[in-house]
């Protein structure tokens, strides 16, 4: 089932009375959700990533804009009738009953033509919660559950009535670490197996970088930019995103562009052409940079941490707006740190350019 | 390891406290048992230098006494009556208010508003509803009673409530609208921020769900609010068990229409009529009895808890 | 998976039909909430609106056999009649007396053994502690036999000390606020240790004022009490010079029912029950919050 979310626009009253402003949580959002597809919907808190999924499920209802399941318009359906599942925050298991119940709930609700029998409401259920490995569980009340348990019981709770779309709400911000990984590895195999289409909240780009098929970067109600991971990564559409995908994050240098190169304060770092003379906001990811004796940029070389496979060199340049500068080099190149001086080349495609007024992207090409 | 300056400054700052509860409440407990168990206890008796048995009679003359059952029967009756009543209203009316959104404040100031009352006062203005004014051996009345003219609105028959021959049960219904109409703002009080304090997203989920109002209310908000529901009963219980100022609110110190006077008197009544009379070992033994009660009451309603509180 | 999303589909566009039909059901609902709310808060304010309208009623248009819901002559002399019938005067003056000394003794006692509980340490704390609160569970009217015999014994029959002292120390209102000042972080008793402050200042300056809320939640209790209290001080001190205000009212009008002149005596009783609406309407919010943590009325 695709959805469809067409001009979508949420606008809260003020709470304010006196004030009287409104606060604009989504702002003319577009964007079709391929069937079948796990979308990351990602952005700081506060960019309208939650208000967008409770639009989709119905508990709010948006200011203007429509919403589409394949090609029916769900805007004026009340939640129930839209056929989704939802996994809150905090997953919101009935504390009263047991997992079983607790799965069993939605499909006692059906009625009429849908309405099931004890025994294929137990069958649905046992299959759920089989598809979430928590069907030795089934007699426990949530409190005695760890953490990941009551994720699954709820995701299973969510499945269960088979939805047409399937929402999570920053399903794994409740779990440590070691869980969480493996959790969304979880969240994963499960939407590959069901094929439902999936949406889900988060703030955690590497979260969401790693499972989705596709994301939806947010700011501010407004959407930045869409698309696989990989490529948003890459191909960046503003300082924003740049700054918001990948750990450790991008590197961020005040700089320009003069006669076909790419200043970096007095070092020429990349020849490009295409594009005019200006002053710009230079982004470098991590990975970009590469140790060379005589190479193009050169920093004051701060530490070097080791991380086994690769090391992170740690250094500052006047131009960084950043306090410091992070690369990640292989393990197999040495660092002299008694020199007290780090010297880069920098590889072309890890590399943007910015506006430095508007922080959108301004493309090149390499020379 | 205690520090001995925090030790006695500790004694000193408690001294008041312990002082006067070892005067106002301990020494009662010890003195209520000993004059209990003392036959036929009197304290002008024993100031006058009469000696007392040990035993259980004071017990038995509570219990063979026709005045304790009746006032046994009476509590019971108005315990058994009103807890279930208000209870089932205030949560009735708790959950419309949770519901609702304009009016809400005002609303539930004004059914919090019988509870800002004197008892014995607004008693008295129940009784002015319900009394009759003139009632004569042939009937006639100069005037009904504003409830009877309510009920002869809708084509009834007037009843004589509260005067002078009024049958049982109409003083039982009087007395368990007033206690009924008291119970309610603190039940509703309390049910309300119960249900405020319920997660939203249960609310939610059931909402993704297409869960029915009904089932809503029975399978989530009843249950969540469990805990709540058996407070505001052992509470009510215990409390129905003292029922006594709000009946001399109605019917003044006689406790009953004026032809049959102490017919509604209730477990706290006796126990201060057994003291008016310098029967303090009646008083006490009946003081025990009600403590029992409300005790046993206490225990089976935890009982009953555990099972049906969830969580 | 296909055949169960088809299923879905056809499920979601049966109900979009019938949703017109629901919102239909919903305002009905909403319509009926807000009737049953309506209806309930009119039998809850009628005892109050009947008090007062017949307060300002004739004798004779109160016994006329169809009620007025309205005075026809509006009669402010039933007021100052039950002002002097029931010495209503005198009444208040006792009780605010009491309720005053007893509020203030009370809070002195409830704060410093709230103060011992919560932040000092001494040998059977818990136990005594433990103690304190299982003496909650007994019925008051237990103490009241040997509390009475004990006031005889006393000399203090017809006091008002007999009104005031066996009430001083509520365990509740010291559970209450030792709850309140358990929350107070201890490192603010430490630093003030530090400087030097004295336990006292450091009550006066710190917790007291952290725990405001509670205290004027136990005074507004305590006034209340004063004022609707009625078996104890009928007991012990019943006579004109120490009566309060409840006995005062009830023993004035000892007549209930048949021939009373309720005109006066609901005047009376509005006068009574006047300054516990005026103290709610301006702290209801002390009051609530009191209440829903006590369970005890008054």
């Amino acid at each position: 089932m695709k959805v469809v979310l067409q001009n979508l626009t949420k606008i809260f009253p003020s709470r304010d009375k006196k004030s009287g402003k409104e606060v604009v949580a989504v702002n003319d959002f577009t964007f079709e959700i391929p069937d079948g597809k796990l979308i990351g919907l990602l952005g700081p808190s506060g960019c309208g990533k939650s208000t967008t999924l409770y639009m989709i499920s119905g508990l709010q209802k948006p200011t203007s804009g429509k919403i589409f399941f394949g090609d029916d318009d769900v805007t004026e359906l009340s939640t129930e009738n839209r056929g989704i599942g939802l996994v809150f925050q905090n997953y919101a298991l009935y504390p009263h009953m047991t997992v079983k119940q607790n799965i069993l709930f939605p499909l006692q609700n059906l009625k009429g033509a849908d309405k099931l029998s004890k025994e294929e409401m137990l069958e649905r259920a046992y299959n759920a919660a089989k598809l979430v490995q928590i069907d030795e569980l089934m007699d426990r009340k949530p409190s005695e559950l760890s953490g990941g348990q009551q994720q699954r019981v709820a995701i299973a709770r969510a499945l269960v009535k088979m939805p047409r779309v399937l929402l999570l709400d920053e399903p794994l911000s409740n779990l440590d670490a070691r869980l969480r990984l493996q959790t969304r590895e979880e969240i994963r195999r499960i939407q590959k197996e069901t094929g439902i289409t999936t949406v889900f909240v988060t703030h955690d780009q590497e979260e969401a970088m790693s499972i989705s098929d596709m994301i939806v970067v947010m700011k501010l109600g407004v959407v930045q930019q869409t698309g696989k991971p990989q490529e948003v990564y890459d191909d960046p559409t503003n300082l924003f995103v740049a700054k918001f995908l990948g750990t450790p994050p991008i590197n961020v240098f005040n700089g320009s562009v003069k006669g076909g190169k790419v200043y970096i304060g007095q070092d020429a770092v990349l020849e490009v052409t295409n594009v005019a003379d200006q002053d710009v906001l230079i982004g470098i990811r991590p990975e970009g940079f590469e140790l060379c004796d005589d190479g193009a940029l050169c920093c004051t070389l701060n530490n070097v941490e080791v991380m086994g496979r690769d090391v992170s060199v740690v250094s500052t340049n006047e131009a960084s707006v950043n306090p410091v500068i992070r690369s990640i080099i292989d393990a197999d190149n040495k660092v002299d740190l008694a020199s007290g001086v780090v010297r880069y080349n920098i590889k072309p495609h890890k590399l943007f350019l910015f506006n430095k007024e508007t922080e959108e992207r301004v493309y090149f090409e390499v020379k | 390891m205690v520090d001995n300056k925090q030790q006695w400054k500790a004694w000193l700052y408690l001294s008041p406290a312990i002082v006067l509860l070892l005067v106002f409440t301990v020494w009662p407990i010890f003195n209520t048992l000993r004059m209990a168990f003392l036959n036929g206890y009197g304290s002008l008796g024993e100031m006058g230098g009469a000696t007392f048995e040990f035993g259980i009679d004071n017990f038995l003359n509570v219990i063979e006494y026709k005045n304790f059952l009746q006032c046994l029967k009476n509590t019971v009756i108005l315990c058994v009556a009103t807890v279930p009543i208000s209870t089932i209203l205030a949560l009735l009316i708790a959950v419309a208010l949770n519901s609702i959104k304009p009016l809400q404040k005002t609303l539930q100031t004004i059914f919090f508003l019988p509870y800002v009352t004197n008892s014995i006062a607004i008693g008295m203005v129940f009784a002015a509803m319900f009394n009759i004014v003139g009632l004569k051996g042939n009937g006639v009345a100069e005037t009904w009673g504003i409830v009877n003219n309510v009920i002869q609105f809708f084509g009834g028959e007037p009843i004589n409530w509260i005067n002078a021959g009024s049958p049982y049960w109409a003083n039982m219904t009087v007395m368990i609208i007033y206690i009924v109409w008291n119970a309610l703002p603190f039940k509703i009080l309390v049910l309300l921020g119960g249900l405020q304090s319920i997660n939203k997203q249960y609310y939610d989920a059931a909402k993704v769900d297409g869960t029915p109002r009904r089932r809503v209310f029975t399978k989530i908000t009843v249950p969540l609010l469990s805990p709540m529901i058996a407070y505001v009963v052992i509470t009510g219980f215990i409390g129905g068990f003292k029922e006594y100022s709000s009946i001399v609110g109605i019917f003044g110190d006689k406790m009953g229409p004026a032809n049959d006077a102490g017919r509604l008197n209730t477990m706290v009544g006796f126990v201060y009529d057994a003291m008016a009379k310098d029967r303090q070992g009646r008083a006490s033994a009946a003081a025990l009895i009600l403590f029992a009660i409300i005790l046993v009451v206490t225990l089976i309603n935890n009982q009953v808890s555990k099972k049906r509180v969830h969580y | 998976m296909s055949k169960n999303e088809k299923m879905n589909v056809m499920q979601a566009r049966d109900i979009q039909r019938l949703s017109a039909g629901q919102r239909i059901v919903r305002g009905g609902v909403k319509a009926g909430t807000y009737l049953f709310l309506f209806v309930m808060a009119l039998i809850v304010l009628f005892p109050f609106y009947w008090m007062i309208i017949s307060s300002l009623k004739t004798l004779a248009e109160y016994r006329q056999a169809i009620p007025t819901f309205w005075p026809k002559q509006i009669m402010f002399s039933n007021y100052s009649e039950a002002f002097t019938t029931a010495n209503l005067g005198d009444l208040f003056m006792n009780t605010l007396y009491v309720g005053i000394v007893s509020t203030l003794l009370s809070l002195v006692i409830t704060v410093l053994s709230a103060f011992a509980f919560a932040r000092l340490e001494f040998k059977g704390k818990e136990t005594m502690f433990g103690a304190l609160l299982a003496t909650m569970m007994i019925p008051g009217e237990l103490f009241t036999i040997t509390n009475y015999l004990t006031i005889n014994h006393l000399g203090w029959m017809h006091t008002f000390t007999a009104l005031i002292v066996p009430f001083l120390v509520s365990v509740f209102y010291i559970y209450l606020l030792r709850q309140n000042f358990m929350q107070i972080p201890n490192e603010l008793y430490l630093a003030a240790k530090v400087d030097g402050t004295s336990d006292l200042k450091y009550l006066w300056k710190v917790m007291i004022p952290l725990a405001l809320p509670t205290l004027i939640s136990i005074t507004i209790l305590k006034m209340m009490g004063a004022w609707n209290s009625y078996i104890w001080p009928k007991l012990v001190a019943n006579d004109s010079a120490h009566q309060l205000i409840t006995n005062g009212l009830r023993n004035a009008f000892t007549d209930t029912s048949g021939q009373a002149n309720y005109p006066v005596q609901m005047a009376a009783v509005a006068i009574v029950s006047a300054p516990l609406f005026l103290v709610f309407l301006f702290l209801r919010k002390y009051i609530m919050s009191g209440v829903s943590r006590s369970g005890i009325k008054g």
